[in-house]
């Protein structure tokens, strides 16, 4: 039901029909087809993997379509470079923060404006920046000022104050909000609206749902790689929008698994913290039962699994496993302990791509099959044999690069280099199926729960409701680094939901 | 406002370098015996002129976070050129070897920016290939260069202490001044060594200007060459690789970033005046060459210090509290909305 | 609710799907396009060889592999510091010279103890660059820049700027010629088989692998980084002491430019060999096979009549061509 909006107050700027896209052979945008008009703010809503930030690459020029098309005040464009789609009046904040640290926040302001002139009019320039920010309620930062010396929200006002400030026609924000506090998001709010009233369309990706009903004046609702609707948001609520982008609101009845085997064996994390991002974190996570941290981007359930790991280097807290300490900020130190972590990004920070995939399965437990440090080949054969079986990985492909498998191989691979070693006592995962298909992600799951029945504790961290459910025997909430609810049993997808993007606001 | 000048890394090493080695240079009489006289400085001007060519180039690639080796090669075979086509007309010498070098960082350029190579390995190549080409050019001999006039005149002092070359230099300094410093060329140059993709996302054309840096790189060396030929009435084939690290402690000394990112021309020049004084301050006080080197150990040694990753967690928090500082809460004081 | 206007799009054939999945025979097209470049290479080789006078005699293929010997031996230890990511060292030619001053100074202690203390001094000074490299993820380059001052400096400091000569002349051993091969050939052949060994039968070569494919998912994953960076730079600095020993006997004599151009020549050999800069890839026996060709190269040059300068360039330009001929073997897999 991709019929054009009818929220649009004002003619409609950009038409987008049909838009298609897919990676691999995998889709990843089916069929999105939306409007939006002149001076209109238009919200882009999806669950996970709904296919927002391809449509958003789509528009700004990072990506081409493989089919469908994009119409501008009735042409058709096909910009194809980020340059090519700014002269075309698009300005972008892009999820991953876009500015550059090691400039001043004037010069990243101007930094790829295609309006900016060759020769820097220093006074001219620092003036409009100083204007600008003023408008973002960023009084107190100085346009000379480095922006490596501001923390990471202000970074992220700066990037928008740039998009904002570029007499744009259209402006895509995606996510944009995730690591502002309030007061930051009002400022925001109030530029984009100000923006919006100058002329200018605004297209707003968010998981805050809350305030995409604040702010927007229509919504355009997107399931697995399809629109599926556009809808005015005077006529919705939260609720309301969570059902739109569930389809049906996944439920979970209590008591279907995981019982709590009370063998005392547990890790007790008390008032970890992580500066800025993390805020008194305290969880028993008991052997056997799996954890799952429910929580959007910036919430902060991805700190709290890095620092478990060793990865945060100003974490602070007490951690116990099996009554013993826990040494914070040693990644070295933490595996040692027996604890193993899939990291969010297996391309940087998790696999040997380059390297075969027997290689991967053993990488962490070279010494354990080795005698006085020479490895034994029959035995690491065997070994990476069986774990390969274990993971569910073809036998026959334990010498292919890791490169050329697939992402939810590539993620059993990750996975299966925890399992089967007597050594690991924790597991934690990051967001253990991005970009995995559902076959693989079932597997996953699957490996998970085995992992969890062998004695292990599991703890992970998730942004999709599907998955929280189905494999978390508790859910623990969190937002803006804090934890908010806790769950066990029974428990209603759209709560989970609510939880996770929604301000409490008193009621 | 000073203070808040010198907290950046790229005005404070290169303002620290000079200012010290410029007091340890006036004191050179208390060691020496001798009143310091115009000529010295005129000397220390000159070994300037003989470094800062190439500083100038490699430092501008470490800014935009490559690391051009060839410099040396190009330098070398610029020389060569000159001393073989300018004997008649030197301005045609001097042409040919920046055309030369123009087309070596070029073609580099477009290697390292459309194929993505690492420019290390690269620029090594290309360095051993351009000492090969000089060599052969030029027989393995050192060439003389029978332009008397020539030498003569890019030597003659002017205002008692500067020279053709060494204002030559100067300028090529000031001009890659008010290049990056006035234009938008300076920021994206930074950009570049910063975050080459918020650069690409920003709308930077990364691949053109990175062609763009290494020719001109390539130029200055090709020129630096020349002069130093001219200079000498000679041209060696093999400097080795010993101008090269001194142009990289006259860029390190500057201020700049191995990493990228970090750096200008300014503080280029003020880490290179530092490199060329403190020669000047070995000379005339006749101290061993090695406390020299010594003392560039420890200066470089102080920016391995400052630089390492892993060396900033070690630290307490208050010395790292500028570059690590991600540091406020998203969340401010917000509350928890616990449920039981 | 759904939009399925059958475009069809969902089951559309891949646009750009061609890269990165290539077929299950991935893993054998390594060897095949290495193969091919090396065999392209080999047939000019022969091609040269045949029509070059006195190629293919004893005494010359003596020749070759007796030149190959000093750089060949320093860029087999070169080979294990850039598998694991860290680059290269600049400071390698100080480092050799500074051992050879040693082991002439320290003869008249005997030939062993001077060759023990010579290689216990190689392997400290670059053992220690590695641990700040390995534990603090120093920047290499300026590191061994700095240790390159440091060493010279000290060797200048040590040897008041003059020739070191030896007291006595025990270390002629050195020079001779076993079976009509320099000795130092043997130590090549030794010490490529041992680096190969440890690089693929150790759990401390396989970690370096590891380390130098993806440092930070090595970090994330627990390994040890620091320890395996700092054996690998030990074992360098023990083939530069090597090579240091070598140069000082041949001599007979050290001064400050005994170290000459080994910094450059050795790099150029590990990356002959086709070990990528960024680390992960490489092999000790390829490095052997990289010093050979460069060395084979020259002396066929030699053999016709080239200048020095044409051998240089030759090399130079082999090494470019390697370094593209990698590069664009390994990042067309990534795409």
């Amino acid at each position: 039901m991709s019929a054009p909006a009818t929220g649009g107050p004002l003619d409609a700027f950009l038409r987008v029909e049909g838009l298609a896209r897919s990676f691999n052979g995998v889709p990843a945008v089916r069929d999105v087809s939306f409007t939006v008009g002149a001076g209109e703010i238009h919200a882009l809503c999806g669950h996970n993997g709904a296919g927002k930030s391809t449509v958003v690459k789509m528009l700004s020029g990072q990506l081409a379509p493989d089919g469908g098309r994009v119409v501008v005040e009735g042409a058709v464009v096909e910009p194809n470079s980020r340059r090519a789609a700014q002269r075309m009046g698009v300005a972008l904040v892009d999820q991953e923060l876009s500015v550059v640290p090691a400039l001043t926040v004037l010069e990243n302001m101007l930094l790829g404006d295609v309006t900016a002139p060759f020769v820097n009019r220093r006074r001219a320039a620092a003036a409009r920046c100083r204007r600008i920010l003023d408008d973002m309620g960023l009084a107190h930062i100085d346009p000379d000022q480095p922006l490596a010396a501001l923390g990471i929200g202000e970074r992220q006002l700066v990037e928008i104050a740039k998009a904002l400030s570029q007499d744009a026609r259209l402006v895509i924000l995606d996510e944009p909000t995730a690591t502002l506090s309030d007061a930051e998001t009002e400022h925001v709010f109030a530029a984009i609206r100000r923006v919006a009233g100058m002329g200018c369309s605004v297209i707003f990706v968010s998981h805050r749902l809350s305030e995409v009903l604040e702010l927007c004046a229509s919504v355009t609702v997107l399931r697995d790689g399809r629109s599926v609707a556009t809808i005015p948001t005077e006529d919705l609520t939260v609720d309301e929008l969570i059902v739109r982008m569930l389809g049906s609101a996944p439920h979970r009845l209590s008591g279907t698994r995981g019982p709590d085997r009370g063998d005392g064996r547990a890790m007790r994390i008390e008032h970890l913290h992580v500066p800025g991002r993390l805020v008194d974190f305290t969880l028993t996570a008991t052997a056997g039962r799996v954890h799952a941290l429910a929580g959007q981007l910036g919430s902060g359930a991805s700190d709290a699994l890095r620092a478990l790991a060793g990865l945060q280097p100003q974490a602070t807290g007490t951690v116990e496993l099996n009554d013993r300490r826990v040494p914070l900020r040693h990644p070295a130190r933490a595996a040692r302990a027996g604890i193993a972590f899939v990291s969010n990004d297996r391309k940087s920070e998790g696999l040997f791509l380059g390297m075969s995939v027997e290689r991967n399965l053993l990488a962490t437990r070279l010494p354990g099959l080795a005698r006085a440090g020479v490895v034994r080949p029959r035995r690491e054969r065997r070994a990476a044999l069986s774990l390969a079986q274990r993971s569910g990985l073809p036998e026959y492909r334990l010498d292919a690069e890791v490169l050329a498998l697939s992402g939810g191989n590539q993620q059993k691979v990750f996975v299966g280099r925890c399992l089967g070693r007597d050594d690991v006592h924790v597991l934690l995962l990051d967001e253990p199926t991005r970009g995995v298909d559902v076959g693989g992600r079932a597997e996953i799951h699957r490996l998970l729960r085995e992992a969890a029945d062998r004695g292990l504790v599991v703890i992970f961290a998730s942004t999709e409701l599907d998955e929280l459910l189905e494999l978390g025997d508790v859910i623990i909430t969190m937002r803006d680094g804090q934890v908010v609810g806790r769950y066990e049993g029974e428990v209603d997808g759209a709560l989970l939901m609510r939880d996770m993007t929604h301000e409490a606001d008193g009621t | 406002m000073i203070r808040s000048r010198l907290s950046r890394p790229d005005r404070l090493m290169p303002t620290v370098s000079l200012g010290l080695v410029l007091v340890a240079f006036l004191c050179t009489p208390l060691v020496s015996g001798k009143p310091l006289a115009l000529f010295d400085l005129y000397n220390a001007l000159q070994g300037f002129a003989q470094l800062g060519l190439l500083a100038l180039a490699i430092g501008i690639t470490m800014i935009a976070g490559e690391f051009d080796l060839s410099v040396v090669g190009t330098y070398a075979l610029g020389g060569m050129l000159a001393v073989e086509f300018g004997q008649t007309s030197p301005v045609l010498g001097v042409l040919v070897a920046m055309v030369a070098g123009a087309a070596v960082g070029m073609s580099q350029g477009g290697l390292i920016a459309w194929l993505r190579i690492p420019s290390m390995p690269v620029t090594l190549a290309t360095y051993i290939a351009l000492l090969g080409l000089t060599y052969a050019i030029s027989g393995g001999l050192s060439t003389t260069y029978p332009n008397g006039d020539a030498t003569l005149w890019v030597d003659q002092t002017i205002a008692g202490i500067f020279s053709p070359r060494s204002l030559l230099t100067l300028a090529a300094f000031l001009s890659a001044a008010l290049l990056l410093g006035f234009t938008r060329l300076g920021r994206e140059l930074r950009a570049i060594g910063g975050d080459r993709r918020a650069s690409r996302v920003a709308g930077v054309g990364v691949e053109r200007r990175l062609v763009g840096l290494f020719t001109a790189s390539g130029t200055l060396a090709g020129l630096g060459g020349a002069l130093l030929s001219y200079s000498f009435a000679s041209a060696n084939p093999d400097p080795g690789l010993q101008p090269l690290i001194l142009a990289a402690v006259g860029a390190l000394l500057g201020g700049v970033s191995l990493a990228g990112g970090r750096g200008t021309p300014t503080g280029l020049l003020a880490g290179t005046l530092s490199v060329a004084l403190l020669a000047q301050i070995v000379a005339v006080t006749a101290i061993p060459d090695y406390s020299t080197q010594l003392l560039y150990a420890a200066l470089l040694a102080v920016i391995v210090a400052i630089e390492s990753p892993g060396l900033r967690h070690v630290l307490p928090p208050r010395w790292s509290r500028n570059r690590q500082a991600d540091l406020p809460t998203p969340a401010g004081t917000r509350e928890a909305a616990g449920r039981p | 609710m759904s939009t399925d206007n059958g475009r069809g799009t969902a089951t559309a054939p891949p646009v750009q799907g061609a890269g990165p999945h290539p077929s299950p025979s991935s893993a054998g097209r390594r060897p095949t396009a290495f193969a091919a470049g090396l065999a392209v290479l080999l047939l000019v080789l022969v091609a040269l060889a045949v029509t070059a006078p006195r190629f293919a005699t004893v005494d010359n293929v003596r020749a070759i592999l007796a030149s190959t010997a000093f750089v060949g031996i320093t860029a087999i230890g070169a080979t294990l510091v850039m598998i694991a990511g860290s680059v290269v060292s600049l400071a390698t030619a100080q480092t050799a010279t500074v051992v050879a001053m040693l082991f002439l100074a320290t003869q008249h202690l005997g030939l062993g103890t001077a060759t023990l203390v010579a290689v216990a001094a190689g392997v400290a000074v670059t053992a220690l660059q590695g641990a700040v490299v390995g534990y603090w993820n120093a920047n290499p380059i300026v590191l061994t820049i700095a240790a390159g001052f440091a060493i010279g400096g000290g060797a200048t400091w040590f040897s008041g700027g003059t020739p070191v000569y030896p007291r006595t002349s025990a270390f002629e051993v050195l020079n001779s010629t076993p079976l009509g091969l320099p000795l130092s050939v043997y130590v090549l052949l030794v010490t490529a088989a041992v680096a190969q060994w440890v690089l693929s039968r150790t759990t401390a070569g396989r970690q370096l692998y590891l380390i130098g494919e993806n440092r930070p998912a090595a970090t994330a994953a627990g390994l040890p980084v620091g320890r395996v960076t700092v054996l690998a730079w030990a074992f360098f600095g023990a083939c530069v002491a090597m090579t240091g020993i070598f140069l000082a006997s041949f001599n007979t004599s050290a001064t400050v430019t005994l170290g000459g151009t080994l910094t450059l020549d050795a790099i150029a050999a590990v990356l002959v060999g086709g070990t990528a800069i960024a680390g992960g890839h490489g092999s000790a026996l390829r490095t052997l096979g990289g010093a050979l060709l460069i060395s084979a190269i020259s002396d066929v040059l030699l053999l016709r009549g080239f200048s020095t300068g044409v051998q240089i360039l030759a090399k130079g330009v082999l090494v470019l061509a390697v370094v593209i001929t990698v590069h664009v073997r390994t990042t067309r897999s990534r795409r």
